[in-house]
């Protein structure tokens, strides 16, 4: 009886012992794996950037950067196009934040869950969804074509606005939901309205989530060709800007419309200088974000709660 | 049930709930609880957790309006105002009502900002004049010692019973008739407990305070009346000193000795 038990236990006991070895096996294989796959994506990131550096470094310089093309594109710098960048930027910024911001407080706070507000919700993730290619071709049609603005700053915002939209609606309708009940009760319970609590104690809450959500969206944005090529994209520009509203309505060099001529124009560009726009590009993205990173921890810093 | 509010004879009464039923979807947090509450007294809501003491308060000020699902019948007259009445006044019944929470809701601004939103909101106060609300609401909440030096600091980096105390500071400065008190002591140390009982003692002179408590002693100490609560149902209603020395009802006895809940 005793032996019959013990041996029974000892079996049980190996059978455990060899299911918790297979367990191991299998933990220790995916484990691996996961490793394998996480180094891959690190190295193959590590490798495009170091491409990058190492063909485009050596052509940049103080003047690369702040002196326009030369001797019919073939030299000079690439002045015109950062600027144009920035401008680009700037004026996406400022269409998209006040319209998305808007949409992200109807979404969260006024929308409730009815079938209208579901409605906008599935809109705006497939507009999320859309390869900018589509945002470009709209642009062309609606904003160059059909109301007549032309290849133009103005139509290159418009339509860089577009793509970033659906990001800064998610990415502020997220920030606001995640405002703890608790804030938005201690408001009501003092009797404020829903406009105070939305723009004294809700907003300044959900403002380093935003900001953090707006400034990588238009980090990418920047970095996107398809939608300005079509809209705003110009290849030869020379120093000098247009004084005043004028500027809105010409198009501008730009960084990723540089590239991508860069490469069309079959060999005019010499490939030293599409090298260091590549990486000024680079940078001009990482910048976008280094400082959507810094404002979030000043903001957060200072609200901790 | 209740059966008498004879114990009420000479009272005015501020608050008052007749046949009120609250639902949460399916559930019915408060069933059919008529309860009129004294003017300037501190009446005490006891009861096992669930059992519906914060929907109650919670419907003294609609606060419950943002739950999804919340429902309720009955009828409720604060200040001789009804919240669900249609012509209500939200912000100005909210005003006249002020509510402490369970846990401190400091709001993330400067102490100084905490006090002064709502004073400035309602009455439109600025400059010197505000000074002087937010001084004179600090005082109030026996806070003002402790703070008259970092006005301008973040209100969060206070302790729990400085950040409780300037909770009431806040709903004091927009000058509230009833206040409306949910376990306000639950996460606060011995001291700072007692302060805030001398405080609901002081505040009753010219508030009605309803105040939700877990702590037996507490509701003998500063209340003049006390409600206890079952299953969302009135279960006994008299002055604190009947209730707790005599309690008429089984079920009471056994909650207020501690076999129960
Ligand atoms: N937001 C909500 N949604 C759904 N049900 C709720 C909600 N809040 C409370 N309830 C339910 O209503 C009932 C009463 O809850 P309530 O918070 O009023 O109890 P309470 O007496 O305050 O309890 P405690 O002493 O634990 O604070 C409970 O059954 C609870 O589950
Ligand atoms: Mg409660």
């Amino acid at each position: 009886m005793e032996g019959i038990g013990d041996s029974a236990l000892v079996v049980a006991r190996s059978l455990q012992s060899g299911r918790r070895l297979r367990r191991q096996l299998a933990d220790k294989l995916f484990t691996g794996a996961l490793s394998g796959i996480a180094l891959f994506s690190v190295v193959a990131v590590l490798a495009i950037i170091g491409v990058i550096i190492v063909k485009g470094l050596p052509i940049i310089s103080w003047s690369f950067l702040t002196s326009p093309p030369a001797e019919g594109m073939t030299a000079g710098g690439i002045y015109p196009m950062i600027r144009g960048s920035v401008l680009l930027m700037v004026g996406t910024l400022v269409i998209v934040l006040p319209v998305g911001i808007l949409g992200g407080v109807f979404l969260a706070e006024y929308a409730g869950t009815n079938v209208f507000s579901r409605f906008i919700h599935a809109s705006v993730a497939s507009l999320a969804g859309t390869p900018s290619v589509i945002f470009g071709l709209f642009g062309l049609a609606v904003f160059v074509l059909m109301m007549k603005m032309g290849v133009s700053l103005l139509a290159g915002c418009l339509t860089l606005a577009l793509f970033t939209l659906p990001a800064v609606v998610f990415t502020t309708e997220n920030a606001i939901r995640s405002v703890p009940e608790s804030f938005i009760e201690a408001g009501m319970a003092l009797g404020l309205s829903r406009w105070q609590i939305l723009w004294k104690i809700v907003l300044p809450n959900a403002i380093p989530g935003i900001l953090t959500g707006v400034v990588l969206s238009t980090g990418r944005a920047a970095g996107e060709a398809p939608p300005i090529l079509l809209t705003a994209g110009i290849y030869y520009a020379t120093g000098a800007l247009p004084r005043g509203w004028e500027i809105l309505k010409q198009p501008v060099a730009n960084l990723p419309y540089h590239l991508a001529e860069g490469y069309r124009q079959g060999g005019v560009i010499p490939e030293a200088i599409v090298w260091g726009t590549c990486l000024t590009l680079m940078l001009f993205v990482l910048s976008i974000n280094i400082w959507a990173i810094i404002v979030r921890t000043r903001v957060r810093r200072r609200q901790r709660w | 049930m209740v059966s008498s509010t004879a114990f009420l004879a000479g009272e005015y009464i501020a608050v008052e709930t007749y046949s009120l039923s609250v639902f949460y979807g399916e559930t019915q947090a408060v069933k059919d609880v008529s309860l009129p509450i004294a003017r300037n007294r501190v009446t005490a809501l006891i009861g096992p957790s669930g059992c519906g003491k914060s929907t109650f308060l919670r419907c003294l000020n609609r606060l419950n309006d943002r739950i999804p699902g919340f429902r309720m019948e009955g009828r409720v007259r604060v200040l001789d105002v009804d919240p669900y009445g249609k012509q209500v006044d939200l912000i100005e019944l909210r005003r006249r009502v002020g509510m402490v929470f369970q846990k401190p809701t400091p709001l993330p601004m400067s102490i100084y900002d905490n006090v002064a939103i709502g004073a400035r909101s309602h009455y439109g106060l600025r400059g010197k004049k505000l000074d002087e609300v937010v001084e004179q609401a600090l005082q109030r909440a026996a806070l003002w010692d402790e703070v008259k030096d970092i006005l301008k600091r973040p209100a969060l980096q206070l302790s729990g019973g400085q950040q409780q105390r300037l909770c009431i500071a806040r709903m004091l400065a927009v000058e509230p008739e009833v206040i409306l008190m949910d376990e306000p002591c639950s996460a606060l140390d011995p001291i700072s407990t007692f302060r805030i009982e001398e405080l609901m003692i002081d505040l009753a002179k010219d508030h009605t305070v309803i105040v939700v408590t877990h702590n037996m002693q507490q509701a003998a100490r500063v209340s003049d009346y006390t409600a206890f609560f079952m299953y969302g149902e009135l279960v006994e209603y008299d002055s604190s000193k009947q209730l707790f020395l005599s309690p008429r009802q089984k079920a009471t006895e056994d909650y207020i000795s501690g076999r129960f809940g």
